[in-house]
């Protein structure tokens, strides 16, 4: 589902990755970790198609991402469902609409729209909160919003960065819980994380990134 | 139908920077219009003016028919030219009789006719009638052995078409740059609130929304802001209409004259919708991912 070939990424000349291969199944659940400025960014950046790499190749869906025509992109986005450690919400939205546009981008009727919405709203235990807007929520919570709009798409991919960098273990826990679930039907997954209790025990693979290199591999 | 709702929810979100364009728009329409209407107001009534300059074609006295007819089908050859009619210098000495009424004497004393046969030639009104091409045609006529001379308003038409041509350059001028005015300012205001939103958008871009979904929004915020600066335009123009005209009508009454047709009432927001999502187009630009 997600190959990366002697993948490079430079800014300035310096390299923020440097010939990173690894390959991802369809369905699988991975983890990458490394300390700050290891390059788990610049990586995700590179799946979610906000830069293409400078050397090698990453093949996301049988997509080669250097190849792509600007008019394809939006199309392979709605593929891969991207949760941001800072959330990206629309503060003059509300939680409803927030989902909802993931929807409406495609063009989905509004009353599947609705329905869909509902129903990932009861999944991340938000449903009360529809018509609030993120600023008056929780950090916790507006994970889960973040969550809920990756999912409402129904993506084949799921991009999680830092997901639960600034929660308590109470949140932390819920947010996992979701995405196992997903997992469990089908969407392939990988979590960008130094929250090594994350995956400890989970018996996943991980990436360790160290100075934008594949330091190592192995099942956690 | 999205699109739509995220414009009017742009448009009333900010309110002020978009009534302000709006009304900016609508002074800036109504002068363009106003001088749009100038322009047509003095076309209008110059186009008719040439009708009523005539030229009067001298005939030799020793011309025969033949050659006095092929002036006279050389000259309803003419684009130029509405009707010819042959003065005979037996008719010219009766108009002049009646001129002179009970003065006729002076004329006696000329004994022998001292008139000539003539044509009188009366030109079109179209606004195609140049001065250049009924002197033109003049020249052709003057290379005909019957005829003695030729006499038109040369002066008048010269500084009636340098009138228009002077009127004609400046309105075409200030019109343009009203127009241009209007799509920088509906440019300015679009680019504004699209680098306002540039993070909501930069999220839509993530979420997979093609070009089209996230330029829609903007082009129709442009197309409506630019159709209500029109309308306010409309307004503007009908109180000109209603009170100035009217009151200026009652004291000098050269304003009866000016005509303000009705298509142009509509023309206010059609033209405005058009140059406010103009300007829009190119403010939002090429939309990259």
């Amino acid at each position: 589902m997600i190959v990366l070939d002697k993948a490079s990424k430079y800014y300035d000349a310096q390299a923020a990755l440097k010939n990173v291969s690894f390959s991802i199944k369809k369905g699988e659940l991975a983890f990458v970790t490394g300390p700050s400025g290891a390059g788990k960014t610049t990586l995700f950046k590179l799946l979610y198609l906000a830069e293409t790499p400078d050397d090698g190749t990453i093949t996301i869906a049988g997509f080669n991402t250097s190849n792509l025509k600007e008019a394809t992109i939006p199309f392979l986005r709605r593929n891969i469902g991207v949760v941001f450690q800072d959330f990206k919400l629309l503060n003059n939205k509300t939680v409803f609409d927030n989902i909802a546009l993931t929807l409406r981008i495609r063009g989905i009727m509004e009353r599947e729209t609705k329905e869909r919405v509902h129903s990932v709203l009861k999944l991340v235990n938000l449903r009360h909160k529809s018509d609030k807007y993120p600023a008056t929520l929780s950090g916790g919570e507006q994970q889960r919003i973040t969550l809920a709009r990756a999912i409402v798409g129904e993506p084949t991919v799921m991009l999680a960065d830092e997901p639960t960098g600034n929660l308590d273990a109470e949140n932390e826990d819920n947010i996992m819980k979701i995405f196992k679930y997903i997992n469990n039907k089908g969407t392939t997954i990988l979590i960008a994380t130094h929250n090594r209790s994350l995956f400890t025990n989970t018996g996943k693979r991980v990436f360790y990134l160290d100075e934008g290199t594949l330091a190592k591999e192995e099942i956690a | 139908m999205f699109s739509v709702k995220m414009a009017l929810q742009s448009i009333l979100r900010e309110k002020w920077i978009n009534f302000l364009t709006m009304a900016t728009l609508g002074v800036l329409l109504f002068i363009f219009f106003a001088i749009l209407l100038v322009l047509y107001n003095v076309e209008r009534l110059t186009s008719k003016i040439p009708s009523k300059l005539s030229s009067l074609v001298v005939l030799k006295d020793d011309a025969s028919k033949e050659e006095i007819a092929a002036v006279e089908s050389e000259a309803k050859r003419s684009k130029l030219v509405k009707t010819v009619d042959f003065i005979s210098k037996e008719a010219a000495m009766e108009d002049l009789k009646k001129v002179f009424k009970s003065d006729d004497f002076i004329l006696k004393g000329f004994g022998e006719n001292p008139l000539f046969n003539s044509f009188e030639i009366k030109f079109k009104s179209d606004e195609d009638v140049k001065t250049s091409d009924i002197k033109a045609l003049i020249s052709k006529l003057k290379t005909h052995r019957a005829v003695d001379d030729v006499e038109f308003g040369q002066a008048q038409m010269e500084s009636l078409s340098a009138l228009k041509h002077g009127v004609r350059t400046i309105g075409v001028t200030l019109s343009t740059t009203f127009a241009c005015a209007v799509v920088f300012i509906s440019y300015t205001t679009v680019k504004i609130l699209f680098y306002r939103r540039k993070e909501e958008i930069e999220i839509y871009k993530l979420l997979g929304a093609t070009r089209g979904f996230i330029r829609l929004p903007f082009f129709l915020e442009g197309a409506i802001v630019g159709f209500c600066g029109g309308l306010s335009g409309a307004v503007m123009l009908q109180v000109l209409n209603k009170i100035t005209l009217s009151k200026l009508t009652a004291e000098i009454p050269l304003f009866a004259v000016v005509n303000i047709p009705f298509t142009v009432f509509l023309l206010f927001p059609v033209i405005g919708l058009m140059l406010g999502l103009g300007g829009a187009v190119l403010a939002v630009g090429r939309v990259r991912y």
